[in-house]
């Protein structure tokens, strides 16, 4: 028996040592993206809102219209060589470049284009959002949006809205445009091709979808007909790492090209390593502590303002937010319109000031709550959070796991999460935090943060409606100052500590691979040396 | 040698019927406990059903029809019984993280934690038991000793630790192995799936460059579970073997002369193999559903991470599908262990 044994533990010993031949860093027309590919609902774009299914949907479609990564303002052609604006602002017209086809060989037109966006705004998803807020619906999309010929574009605008948001949010995407005809070969009881959209692709992107196993890798191939011109990869994979730790050592190994999801632990340990470049792609969300306004300790003032003392901001941007969000504190991202010029601190980390505003709101022995955070991504906030807030008298009960489904139903007492946007446009973060037209319970408007927090304050909502009718730079931003300002001074019920920052290791021969704000970051002109 | 049997053909025949039929009715009963069990789970978790079809961005409509279209206007009872129904037709509902039926998903996720446990359950079995053994017939000797710590250390280390600093040593300094998935990039999607099993896979095809990765995927997180099993089944080898040694028969054995190399392998090892049967079969079942860290650390994309995911996003077909699933497979594993104990033990036949 023990023979048995020692030659079986010698053989596989063996076989380990011959296997490691087989291991090398990646091929020079190969990118390994080490990412988290787990929670992959759909690959359909009409569907999808996170990050990575985002950044894979924006390589297997091309939109009409796209946005430099650096100059996010800029709106570049894509499927669309030009587009025009009528004088009253009540319609745009693009014309479509005749050389792009989709992966099945049928030439994109401006009837794909049409069904595409028509698809979008009558599946009522995620996808849908922007569109919806310029005042497409089910009933009106078909004859507002259409092809006048196999070239031209029309889109009505149903309301008077800023021509800007309307061509930012054709580039997003949700937007991509899908092979009409393809799709509809797929399409089962007048399911516009939902279901065979979630596990397939459609588009005239750069790459094709090979093969997608949830939690575990998707593998794309180029097109050698892009119109775009051939991509320098061959394949481009993403491959499910889960663990940190695992995916500091696949990229040290150069076994991994890219790494997104890195934990801050492993960040700083790779600032130092000559091999990688770290990015820092600001996106267009914040970090905040949410207070449900529905809780009666919560939705006094002096309670709110107190919540805006006890997290200790400074110590986290050194530890788990360094890599993750810089200090913020308006709800104007940097950058854009009506923001200021530089942090300007509206609150700090003071404990006993938190203390006396609770004795004043009526709570001298202060406060109990239950915590919850986003995700198992924000332990390490919401643990800081229930150190530092029990200096000031509040004792946070932290319940771990997933509570998005709670925040969305208003089932919650504090929360603390982040948000994201798409549009490169304060509205879209307005929209978020200041927009709730309708406060009620059977109103379900999920989407905005503000009905999730039940906090109502129609000045705020007016001034959202104001800025996406208004179409002059100089308003516009004056617009974002005057509801920063107010937001600020009501001691709001979401309180924006971090401006949202997205790390991205790529190793250092890679070249090319730009992480965009808008999460669409394409990969057609990366190349290796 | 003619089987013997102290009854009748005819009554041994009724006899040995009898005896399926009430098995087969025993396993049909625990089965539809099982699916209740894991009905009145979906029913009890704190998740929308609806919502779970459909995600959260719906409309009112949508919502109303797929209330109906799910029968969650009928009563509990006919409920059941067109979730039994659906089971018998491979209908586990469909995944909302993934966005696939429940029973694709699994027929992808099983064969992966499938062959992780039973690769893991051979490496604890073929260290275990001998430790347990040797430690057993050197009992409170030096070797005895070592033969615990050894398998203490197994049990007492966490196993995500264990499995970055095995992944430090043996991928990143060694390069012996792989760091995540069940076999490199480059050879993804070069073998069909047959049996899901990618090193038989790999095998049936021949192409060996795939088998090689395959193993050098696997064999890292196979040996750290295998190495955390050890500790449970050496424990159990040991003492089994002690309560054997003391035996009358080992005594008469040892004084007809007999070396002790034949007295512990021919004679004792002979007679705890049943009891070692049920705890290899235990630790095996125990890993199908049980490695999710280790899932974790090796990005194997098998039951653990699927159920824990599922768990952690309200996916409650995810989660009764896979609980139903491990529940039956714990059921086949009895079942198995039931007709080897017999082919292996007469006295239980």
């Amino acid at each position: 028996m023990f023979r048995h044994i020692r030659n079986g533990i010698v053989g596989s010993t063996a076989l380990a040592l011959v296997s490691a031949a087989a291991l090398a860093a990646t091929p020079p027309d190969m990118l390994v993206i080490g990412t988290d590919v787990g929670a992959i609902p759909t690959l359909d774009p009409a569907a999808l809102n996170a990050r990575t299914v985002s950044e894979l949907v924006s390589n297997l479609y091309d939109n009409l219209l796209k946005l430099d990564p650096d100059d996010l303002q800029s709106i570049q052609p894509m499927l669309a060589l030009s587009w025009e604006v009528a004088p009253d602002s009540s319609s745009i017209t693009l014309k479509l470049r005749d050389d792009a086809t989709f992966a099945s060989g049928n030439p994109v037109t401006a009837e794909d284009a049409a069904w595409t966006i028509q698809r979008v705004i009558k599946l009522g998803q995620v996808g849908a959002t922007d569109l919806a807020q310029w005042g497409f619906t089910a009933d009106n999309v078909e004859q507002l949006v259409r092809a006048e010929d196999e070239r031209t574009l029309v889109i009505e605008l149903p309301e008077q809205v800023s021509t800007d948001l309307v061509l930012y949010s054709l580039a997003g995407s949700s937007l991509g445009i899908i092979d009409r005809k393809a799709a509809l070969e797929h399409e089962t009881d007048g399911d516009l091709a939902r279901d065979w959209l979630r596990a397939n692709a459609a588009g005239s992107g750069p790459f094709t979808l090979v093969e997608w196993r949830p939690d575990d890798i998707v593998v794309t191939e180029r097109r050698e007909d892009y119109w775009g011109g051939t991509p320098a990869m061959r394949r481009v994979i993403m491959r499910h790492v889960p663990e940190s730790g695992n995916l500091r050592l696949q990229l040290e190994a150069g076994d991994v090209d890219i790494g997104q999801y890195v934990g801050s632990g492993d960040l700083e340990a790779l600032a130092g390593n000559e091999d990688m470049e770290i990015q820092h792609t600001p996106g267009f969300g914040f970090y905040y502590i949410a207070l449900n306004q529905k809780d009666p300790d919560l939705s006094k003032p002096k309670v709110r303002e107190a919540f805006q003392h006890v997290l200790d901001w400074e110590a986290l941007s050194q530890s788990s937010m360094r890599f993750n969000g810089f200090p913020w504190q308006s709800i104007i991202p940097r950058g854009m319109a009506g923001a200021p010029e530089e942090f300007e601190e509206h609150f700090a980390y003071d404990p006993e000031r938190a203390r006396e505003l609770l004795a004043e709101a009526g709570y001298p022995d202060g406060l109990k709550k239950k915590l919850y955070p986003a995700g198992d991504g924000h332990l390490l906030n919401a643990e800081s959070l229930q150190a530092t807030a029990r200096l000031a008298g509040i004792e946070l009960e932290l319940i771990p796991g997933n509570h998005v489904p709670e925040f969305r139903a208003r089932d919650f007492e504090v929360y603390t999460g982040n948000s994201g946007g798409r549009l490169p446009d304060p509205f879209a973060t307005a929209t978020h935090y200041a927009f709730n037209p309708d406060n009620s319970d059977e109103a379900q408007l999920s989407g905005y943060y503000m009905w999730r927090t039940a906090w109502d304050v129609p000045e705020l909502t007016e001034l959202t409606n104001e800025s996406k009718r208004e179409s002059d730079p100089e308003k516009r931003a004056q617009i974002f100052r005057e509801m920063d300002e107010m937001y600020q001074q009501l001691d709001p019920s979401l309180i924006v500590f971090f401006q949202r920052v997205d790390p991205y290791v790529v190793r250092a021969e890679v070249e090319g691979y730009v992480g965009h704000p808008t999460w669409s970051t394409r990969w057609a002109d990366v190349t290796k040396n | 040698m003619p089987s013997v049997s102290i009854l009748p053909g005819p009554r041994a025949r009724r006899a040995r019927l009898g005896r399926l039929a009430g098995r087969t009715v025993s396993l049909a009963l625990t089965l539809l406990g099982l699916m209740a069990l894991t009905f009145l789970m979906g029913r009890l978790l704190p998740a929308d059903p609806v919502l779970a079809v459909t995600g959260f961005e719906v409309d009112r409509a949508t919502y109303d029809r797929v209330f109906l279209e799910l029968g969650l206007d009928r009563p509990v009872w006919q409920q059941f019984l067109a979730y039994v129904g659906g089971i018998f037709q491979g209908d586990l509902g469909r995944s909302t993280t993934t966005g696939q039926p429940v029973a694709v998903d699994l027929l992808r996720v099983f064969p992966a934690t499938f062959e992780l446990a039973l690769t893991a359950a051979l490496v604890g079995s073929l260290l275990g038991i001998p430790l347990g053994i040797v430690a057993a017939v050197n009992r409170d000797r030096m070797i005895d000793h070592i033969a615990r710590i050894i398998g203490l250390a197994g049990y007492s280390i966490p196993i995500f630790w264990m499995g970055l600093m095995a992944l430090l040593v043996f991928y990143a300094k060694l390069r012996w192995v792989g760091a995540s998935g069940r076999v490199d990039v480059y050879y993804e999607g070069l073998v069909p799936s047959r049996t899901g099993l990618l090193l038989v896979d790999s095998a049936i095809a021949g192409d060996w460059a795939v088998f090689r990765s395959a193993f050098a995927h696997l064999i890292l997180p196979a040996s750290i579970l295998g190495y955390y099993s050890t500790a449970y089944i050496s424990r159990m080898a040991r003492s089994f073997m002690l309560e054997q040694l003391g035996q009358e028969y080992i005594v008469a054995a040892r004084a007809k002369g007999l070396p002790r190399h034949a007295v512990v392998w021919r004679h004792a090892f002979k007679n705890i193999r049943v009891q070692l049967l049920t705890v290899v079969a235990l630790v095996f079942a125990g890993l199908l559903d049980g490695t999710v860290l280790v899932e974790t650390v090796f990005g194997w994309p098998g039951v653990g991470q699927y159920l824990t995911r599922g768990l952690q996003y309200n996916d409650m077909n995810v989660v009764m599908g896979t609980v139903l699933v491990i529940g039956l497979l714990f059921l086949a594993m009895n079942t198995i262990t039931d007709w080897l104990y017999r082919r292996l033990d007469p006295r239980t036949r």
